[in-house]
């Protein structure tokens, strides 16, 4: 159990890496929206529960096992400029176990960048108006680019219709590149 | 309260509740009370922006009602003062507000709950006192070794090692029938004696190992691989690890400025961006291996956390 939280947690950490050489600002909403399309678009094992919460898709688990990190001296939250919210930052600690499972972190090496690389650019919110369409197209994969964004304007009132939109259709293009990745 | 009343009570306040005008639905109740993380589970999964407040105000990791109500109540019945803060000042000082923005020129509409500029020393103070009720009195070891002894106990004592799922059978083992069976198992020996014993001759297992930020800098599974070892040399039977965390999010939340403005609680405050998270990895050995067990680990440590660290 601890040896697979242990794996868990390297790859999450890794992501945390990732995210920032890719020029995230990586704060805790970056980091829950791409652990939520590492593990459901690549399918990268990583069994966190999302539901559709805080900014989309938030996972209570997630955000456990950061404060685990944490406490662990893994993680540290690192205070950024006024007014602005903080990062994450992975310590030698978290390096060191990074290493231990190096072999596990390689082998999803792939998925890990391809989704730093889509989503480090990417602002809190955009990536919460992405985060809420994936969302919504999984739960139906049939939803048109326009019943997306129909109902992510349901379910979070704050993103207009053209937003919406937008993000449904980013999705799209998300998808796509992953299916010619894995091609 | 037998089931039948009890059922009876629940369905005369869900009239009361329909009766209302707008109606309180008590599915709506239900999960707000619950939260996202529970009421995910078992009701409805998906939280409007406003249900999300609500459930934050009332159970939230941060500032949730049921948070500071627990660390005072505890606080006072304990007698230990580490759990008090301002609690007046912290309510009057609540708001919702957008997040403070995350990354330059980009800031979520989205509601949440922030405080006051004016009310951020008594979040200061109830984060404080969550950490050091965590630390001194729910990680305590003492407290935690109790904890493994009942469980034990009731492993064994309990048809098939688990409490009956059926609301009638459930409510029929309260408190007193298992500190009962606790006493009355001390006095006639054998497997469960021994266990009850545990608890009301105060033999429980003492403290052999404590995590430390060293051993975890070496190997962040120290405590478990001082566990394993231990097993091996004192018998599984005479060794327990016990590992935990508080579980919870970050210290952040949006502040609202005098100014108007709306920043980051941890780009304002040095104590929140520092605040440790309670953990605690402990291994306990029987009363009677201690000595040996502390000789044995003093001998043995430094090998134990740097052989067991490799993948």
């Amino acid at each position: 159990m601890s040896q697979l939280r242990r794996r868990r947690d390297a790859l999450v950490l890794s992501l945390v890496d990732s995210l920032k050489s890719a020029g995230s600002w990586c704060g805790e909403t970056h980091l829950q929206k791409a652990v939520y399309i590492l593990q459901e678009l690549t399918g990268v094992p990583l069994g966190f529960d999302f539901i559709l919460y805080k900014h989309g898709p938030f996972s209570f688990d997630l955000r456990d096992a950061l404060t685990a990190m944490r406490a662990d001296y893994q993680l540290r939250i690192r205070a950024n400029p006024i007014p602005y919210g903080p990062t994450l930052v992975t310590t030698e600690t978290g390096k060191k176990l990074q290493e231990r499972f190096s072999s596990r972190v390689e082998e999803h090496r792939i998925e890990i960048d391809f989704v730093a690389a889509q989503l480090g650019p990417k602002t809190v919110t955009e990536l919460e108006q992405l985060g809420t369409a994936f969302y919504v197209k999984k739960e139906d994969q049939s939803r048109s680019i326009e019943q997306v964004a129909q109902r992510v304007n349901e379910l979070k009132s704050h993103i207009p219709m053209d937003t919406a939109r937008e993000a449904a259709i980013d999705v799209d293009g998300i998808v796509a590149a992953y299916a010619s990745l894995a091609r | 309260m037998s089931v039948r009343s009890k059922s009876k009570s629940t369905h005369s306040v869900k009239e009361i509740w329909n009766s209302l005008t707008p109606p309180l639905r008590p599915d709506d109740i239900a999960k707000l009370a619950v939260g996202a993380e529970e009421g995910a589970k078992i009701i409805d999964s998906k939280f409007t922006d406003w249900q999300a407040i609500l459930a934050e105000i009332i159970v939230g990791d941060a500032f949730g009602a049921d948070r500071m109500d627990y660390l005072l109540r505890d606080s006072h019945h304990t007698g230990v003062a580490y759990g008090r803060f301002d609690h007046y000042r912290l309510v009057d000082t609540l708001r919702i507000l957008p997040k403070a923005p995350e990354s330059t020129g980009s800031q979520s509409l989205e509601p949440t709950l922030g405080v006051e500029e004016g009310g951020l020393h008594s979040v200061e103070a109830l984060l404080l006192a969550r950490y050091a009720m965590f630390s001194q009195v729910y990680f305590h070891r003492a407290r935690r070794i109790y904890d493994i002894h009942l469980r034990d106990f009731l492993t064994s004592w309990l048809p098939k090692g688990r409490f009956p799922i059926s609301i009638e059978e459930f409510l029929t083992r309260t408190d007193v029938e298992v500190m009962f069976a606790v006493r009355r198992a001390s006095r006639e020996g054998g497997v469960l004696g021994n266990l009850a014993g545990r608890i009301i001759q105060r033999e429980h297992f003492r403290e052999l190992y404590q995590r430390n930020p060293d051993d975890i800098a070496e190997n962040v599974d120290a405590a478990s691989a001082i566990y394993e070892a231990a097993s091996q040399v004192f018998g599984r039977e005479n060794v327990r690890l016990d590992r935990d965390s508080k579980g919870g999010g970050s210290p952040e939340f949006p502040v609202l400025r005098r100014d108007g403005s709306i920043i980051s609680s941890i780009s304002l405050s040095q104590i929140l961006e520092n605040l440790p998270e309670a953990a605690i990895d402990y291994v306990f050995v029987e009363p009677s291996c201690r000595d040996e067990a502390i000789k044995w680990l003093k001998e043995n440590r430094r090998d134990i956390i740097e052989s067991a660290k490799e993948d």
